[in-house]
């Protein structure tokens, strides 16, 4: 009755099937076009990440702001999701192919735009936001960068690691949550962290994807394996929120802080309720506005600064109001005054 | 492509549960003895999952002893109540040989319906029912392209999986909706004792669906026509129909896992969850499931998921790292896949 040549048809099937599934989920990508503005001869094309992640929606949306303000031209195209490294890596082949005065570009891993930033005509500028590209890389592709704007995801890290030592009272045992294991901006917000929180009793790193439910899941497990567990930190706010739902099932909001990065609204929302203890505000809005704005300058033949570090801002309950209120861009005055405008 | 593999064969459509009680002796052999039955490779590939979730309990439970603590049961029942419903829809795909890629976005998509419904004001109930509706009617398109339009299952459930998670994008202007609510709250952190109402509807799923597979005439169909798409045809069988039914069946499940998600994380958002598709295939053939069709059963792929739960939680107990903890997911349905090199 057992058909022997069919036996490792079985065997061979399911990890063509898994490997098929998981580009499957990558393959197309939703982008994001906006109307160009229509002032102007300057266009500027963005790439950004993925647009399943409020983060990035408001970079985009800083985008179009900063693009409107500076009177030019701008589409944005973003990645499906966090993970699409490839199907990002087409949508900027398919713009280099279009000629626009200037790219901005927020590339998902330190490579994945080489290629694509690699095809654009020789002296195209280019603006590097948020994720940086490899430098090595970057030389070996004969590219040049014009100028960077971004949030240092490891001073964001620490800047959440010393609030966590302040509330712990210094000592205590704290939950890490990764993003995709082995992402560029999850290990240097954890690292951050890890450094300057070196004096409390650290778990080993979980990783749950950048995803709330697999958060809460790795957070309800973290708290069974160490009920003494005193804090939370995520890499980003969407695991800080499924972690502060995994603290509320457990009933244990009085002994467990949760701290998360970003600076999204509904995180902004929760630390004002108190589910999260803080989250450090990253604004993205900001950083999309600043990165159009230096593409606009250098599309029209003038200097920019090399490097301009975006604000970050630790929001906690007592100014999550006004950090609501202002949203999304930075709630505190001096904080967006970073300009990538040389002179 | 995976349909085209059974062709004839397979010994007919073979009709025998997990349980191995036949339910109609003109097509299957006669019940094997016990003792034949544990030497045959077979038997091993069918409690593939009950038998690793075994080893696995065990073996955590001596690494850790929290593992079997109840508030640890507790969590991780309710952690895989969403994959179980999952994974119940997509055996019945599975058992036409075909297979429902865009489950976990059918979910995502049904979950931010259920955001919208809400955020426009209607009461919870009305929320969850848009949320089912809206898998069905999902699933109930690509059943209708897989089935009438004769297209590969696989093809159209890669598209479908594109399709849904945009159209949650879309629909959602991709930003979460926050579910307040005391019944939603209710249903994710209540229960009877261990067991949390997600779980009860998870088992009351995967009971109603063993008894539609194999207690009624379409769960004969579904069999057949995964078993042997031209012998089903000549007994007057209608595989578009079938097909067009498991889809549908599919995407209610995955309409009813995101009410759950919804549940579970308090918000409707489009977020990607790959991971869930991916455990979805995973289950079912942990469970014995054969890929090729013909042969399925709801226990089996309700093991599966426990198991890779019980798998990810006891990692987690133990502190493993985050590098090693997908290797060792993967070796696990490797080894299932291994095993199921000896189904009948």
């Amino acid at each position: 009755m057992t058909r022997p040549s069919l036996r490792p048809l079985s065997f061979a099937v399911l990890p063509v099937l898994l490997l098929a599934s998981a580009c499957g989920g990558e393959q197309d990508a939703t982008s994001s076009d906006t109307p160009s503005g229509d002032g102007g001869d300057v266009r500027v094309a963005a790439v950004i990440k993925g647009l399943d992640n409020p983060f990035f929606q408001a970079m985009r949306d800083g985008i179009e702001a900063g693009a409107s303000d500076a009177g030019v031209g701008v589409e944005v195209q973003a990645a499906q999701s966090i993970t699409d490294t490839t199907g990002q890596a087409e949508r900027l082949t398919a713009l280099a192919q279009q000629s626009y005065d200037c790219y901005v570009v927020n590339p998902i891993t330190g490579n994945n735009l080489v290629q694509g930033l690699a095809q654009l005509p020789e002296g195209t500028p280019v603006v590097n936001i948020d994720q940086p590209v490899d430098e090595e890389a970057a030389q070996a592709a004969g590219l040049e960068i014009d100028s960077y704007i971004g949030t240092d995801n490891e001073a964001a890290g620490a800047l959440a690691g010393e609030h966590m030592v302040e509330l712990l009272g210094g000592s205590g045992t704290v939950g890490l949550v990764a993003g995709v294991a082995g992402d560029v901006t999850s290990a240097a917000r954890i690292d951050g962290f890890s450094s300057a929180a070196s004096d409390l009793d650290l778990l080993p790193v979980v990783s749950a994807d950048w995803n709330r439910q697999q958060a809460l899941t790795a957070a309800t497990d973290l708290i069974t394996a160490n009920p003494d567990i005193k804090g939370f930190f995520a890499a980003n706010d969407d695991m800080g929120l499924g972690i502060a739902r995994a603290v509320a099932n457990a009933g244990l909001e009085d002994q467990i802080s949760v701290i998360s990065v970003d600076g999204n609204e509904e995180a902004l929302q929760a630390v004002a309720d108190g589910d999260l203890a803080a989250t450090v505000a990253q604004y993205p809005y900001a950083v999309g506005q600043l990165g159009v704005e230096a593409c606009a300058s250098l599309a029209r033949g003038e200097d920019v600064e090399a490097e301009v570090d975006a604000p970050v801002a630790l929001v906690t309950p007592d100014v999550a109001e006004q950090a609501l209120a202002a949203f999304p861009q930075p709630f505190e005055d001096g904080a967006a005054a970073a300009s990538p405008t040389a002179g | 492509m995976v349909s085209a593999t059974t062709s004839t064969s397979r010994d007919g459509a073979r009709r025998s549960g997990p349980d191995g009680a036949d339910r109609d002796g003109a097509a299957t052999p006669a019940r094997p003895r016990w003792r034949e039955r544990l030497a045959d490779p077979g038997t091993w590939a069918e409690l593939a999952a009950p038998v690793g979730l075994v080893v696995l309990v065990v073996l955590f439970q001596v690494l850790d002893p929290t593992f079997l603590t109840l508030g640890n049961i507790e969590a991780m029942l309710a952690a895989a109540a969403i994959l179980v419903v999952l994974a119940t829809g997509q055996t019945f795909t599975v058992a036409t040989g075909g297979i429902d890629l865009a489950v976990a976005s059918t979910m995502t998509f049904s979950a931010v319906m259920f955001g919208v419904a809400f955020g426009a004001g209607a009461p919870v109930g009305v929320c969850v029912v848009v949320s089912v509706v809206t898998g069905l009617l999902f699933g109930l398109a690509q059943g209708l392209v897989i089935g009438y339009g004769r297209i590969t299952d696989f093809i159209v459930t890669i598209g479908g999986l594109s399709i849904a998670s945009g159209l949650a994008l879309v629909v959602s202007g991709g930003q979460p909706q926050s579910i307040i609510s005391t019944f939603m709250l209710r249903l994710s952190t209540g229960g009877v004792g261990v067991v949390g109402y997600p779980v009860l509807v998870a088992l009351v799923v995967a009971a109603a669906a063993h008894v539609l597979l194999f207690h009624t005439r379409f769960g004969t169909h579904v069999l057949a026509a995964g078993g042997s798409p031209e012998a089903a045809t000549a007994t007057g069988i209608s595989t578009r129909r079938v097909k067009t039914a498991v889809y549908t069946l599919s995407g209610t499940c995955a309409g009813l896992a995101g009410v759950l998600l919804v549940a579970r994380i308090g918000a409707a958002e489009p977020a990607a969850n790959t991971q869930f598709l991916l455990n979805a295939v995973a289950s079912v053939v942990l469970g014995g499931v054969a890929l090729m069709g013909g042969r399925a059963n709801i226990a089996g792929p309700l093991f599966g998921a426990l198991l890779l739960t019980a798998l990810t939680n006891g990692l987690t107990l133990l502190g493993v790292s985050q590098f090693y903890q997908p290797v060792a997911v993967g070796s696990v349905v490797v080894l299932a896949a291994f095993l199921s090199r000896y189904q009948r």
